[in-house]
């Protein structure tokens, strides 16, 4: 199947193309903004899918806000938003566990964001915010910390505040073969860069805790299919007629692909059309899954071929 | 019996000296020179390749003071914590020194985000050097409790980088190189002995030694025999030539 260029198509086989698409799930960073600037034409596009009648997800790694303050900081880049149109994987967390019938407490290694998404649910959790090593590690082990028996998940999201201790709390619960072990996401590294700085991501802090706890987590985020479960669970979403628009081939396309979506590649982030070409022509099954039904330049080159 | 005798510890936190101190105390005569611990050898290591710069270290005094020890330049370690938030570090607090070309990332109990920062920004440059002193996953546990090891800070950073650090203690062959530059050891006539198969067996393996399995650590006897049975080429290199309940055994068997 050849990867199409949308902005090469007539107006009518877009207008096809969105004819047989119901919803449409965005990424957001390098689709929609990139570093807090927005990408021309983007709020434009997504309200005019809202006129054409589609629903339109927001869906994001970012674990450290809730669904209303992602909606703030939509808005404040001009896109309109509620928070039943944003999927952010604090909130998709708390909703697995939430469909799970999870009666237990959670241990988190992360921030409020995610913590506050479970009390909505009514979760309870605790270990958001700093827990430095006051004394050592020998005095942390002996006396200092006892397991809370209540503990049935473990979540690792991003925390700033990581730490020793909070590494050996997260493995020490996670020994219980029946505690669950959940990660938001696994990116490396944040999307921005301020300063030229490298900000380490969730996946290096879910890296440490693997390590030393000797699991694998189950993953939220993209590219997990379970943002598909959470979706059907509360929406009607058919996937045959979901588009996913995203920039990185590695999580959005392949979760596209994954859960049978039709899928466009924005060129304006993560992945180049060169990156896309080897993928198409590589030996190896799994590349292909990477290798998007469409793409454009960026997201505002749509409106156009839309109107 | 004449048979030269070397103390082979993957631990980072200490310095040669602090290890002898802690071998006489238990009864284990020891000198400076017949320890081979992490924190030394990843000076030996900066000396051999003529390093010149300054190291980067998430990591204790042990390997600060080796590092001193081998008149190489480090930042300090210790506590380093998020003050603010976030965006007020990256922007105000990250002050990056130019004379670093290496990370050097060990065993640190004050592991925290801004050291991650700091770490992963130098080595964002190719030509910085990135060193793990040993991936021991974990230190011998205290049941229910998990004690993490060196491991876990090592595959945090590689993580976030991208990139694979160069790693000094066993199984890595860097200890075996150390030895036989250093000490003018036979690998022929030489014995290791330890309790880990997936460190201490698989390093001598590697090396070219004998090696000797005792029971009182960390593998048992059972995950040996499972080892032996393996396809798995890689797990061959995990079985032991001997083994021996614990080393104590072995004195009626040599007097």
């Amino acid at each position: 199947m050849s990867i199409k260029n949308l902005a090469s198509l007539s107006r009518d086989e877009v207008k096809n193309l969105f004819s047989s698409i119901d919803t449409i799930l965005t990424d957001c960073d390098g689709v929609l903004w990139l570093h807090m600037k927005i990408l021309p034409g983007a709020p434009d596009v997504l309200n005019k899918f809202r006129e054409m009648g589609k629903r339109v997800f927001y869906i994001t790694n970012n674990n450290v806000i809730t669904r209303e303050e992602f909606c703030v900081k939509c808005d404040k880049l001009g896109f309109t938003s509620t928070k039943d149109d944003v999927l952010t994987t604090s909130y998709l967390t708390a909703c697995y566990l939430h469909d799970i019938g999870f009666k237990k407490k959670v241990y988190v290694v992360g921030t409020s964001g995610i913590s506050r998404e479970l009390s909505r649910l009514g979760i309870r959790s605790f270990g958001v915010g700093p827990d430095p090593l006051i004394s050592d590690v020998a005095t942390l082990v002996m006396k200092d910390f006892k397991l809370d028996p209540d503990v049935g998940a473990v979540i690792v999201g991003f925390d700033e505040y990581i730490s020793y201790p909070k590494i050996l709390k997260a493995a020490s619960y996670l020994n219980h073969p029946d505690c669950l072990f959940i990660a938001t996401n696994t990116d490396e590294r944040g999307p921005s860069f301020i300063n030229d700085c490298v900000i380490p991501g969730t996946g290096s802090m879910v890296a440490a805790i693997e390590t030393c706890a000797g699991r694998k987590p189950f993953l939220i985020g993209k590219p997990s299919t379970y943002i598909i479960d959470a979706i059907r669970k509360r929406y009607n979403v058919d996937p045959e007629r979901t588009l996913m628009i995203g920039d990185r081939c590695n999580t959005d396309i392949l979760l596209g692909t994954r859960c049978g979506f039709k899928t466009l590649l924005v060129l304006s982030g993560v992945n180049t059309l060169d990156d896309v070409m080897n993928w198409k022509q590589s030996d190896n099954e799994e590349d292909r899954g990477l290798v998007p039904d469409y793409y454009i330049g960026k997201l505002g080159d749509l409106l156009p071929l839309l109107t | 019996m004449g048979k030269r005798v070397f103390y082979v510890t993957n631990n980072s936190s200490k310095t040669r000296d602090e290890i002898v101190s802690k071998c006489s105390r238990l009864g284990y005569p020891a000198t400076r020179d017949n320890i081979l611990s992490t924190a030394y050898l990843t000076a030996c290591y900066l000396q051999d390749i003529v390093f010149k710069k300054k190291v980067y270290v998430v990591g204790s005094k042990g390997i600060t003071q080796e590092l001193d020890a081998a008149g190489i330049k480090h930042l300090d370690v210790g506590p380093d914590p998020m003050c603010s938030d976030v965006a007020s570090l990256l922007r105000n607090e990250v002050q990056l020194d130019k004379d670093v070309g290496a990370v050097v990332v060990g065993f640190d109990e004050h592991f925290s985000f801004p050291k991650m920062v700091k770490a992963a920004t130098y080595l964002k440059q190719p030509n910085c050097i990135f060193i793990g002193t040993n991936t021991d996953e974990i230190l011998p546990t205290e049941f229910p409790l998990t004690v993490p090891g060196t491991g876990t800070f090592v595959r945090a950073m590689e993580t976030c980088t991208n990139r694979k650090a160069f790693k000094i203690g066993k199984p890595s062959p860097y200890v075996c190189e150390a030895i036989i530059k250093r000490h003018k050891v036979d690998p022929k006539k030489t014995l290791m002995i330890g309790d880990r198969c997936n460190t201490d067996i698989l390093f001598g393996t590697r090396c070219g030694f004998k090696t000797l399995l005792v029971l009182t650590g960390v593998t048992t006897l059972g995950e040996v025999h499972q080892l032996e049975k393996s396809s798995n080429k890689e797990d061959q290199e995990l079985v032991p030539d001997y083994y021996i309940d614990r080393l104590g055994d072995m004195l009626p068997l040599i007097s």
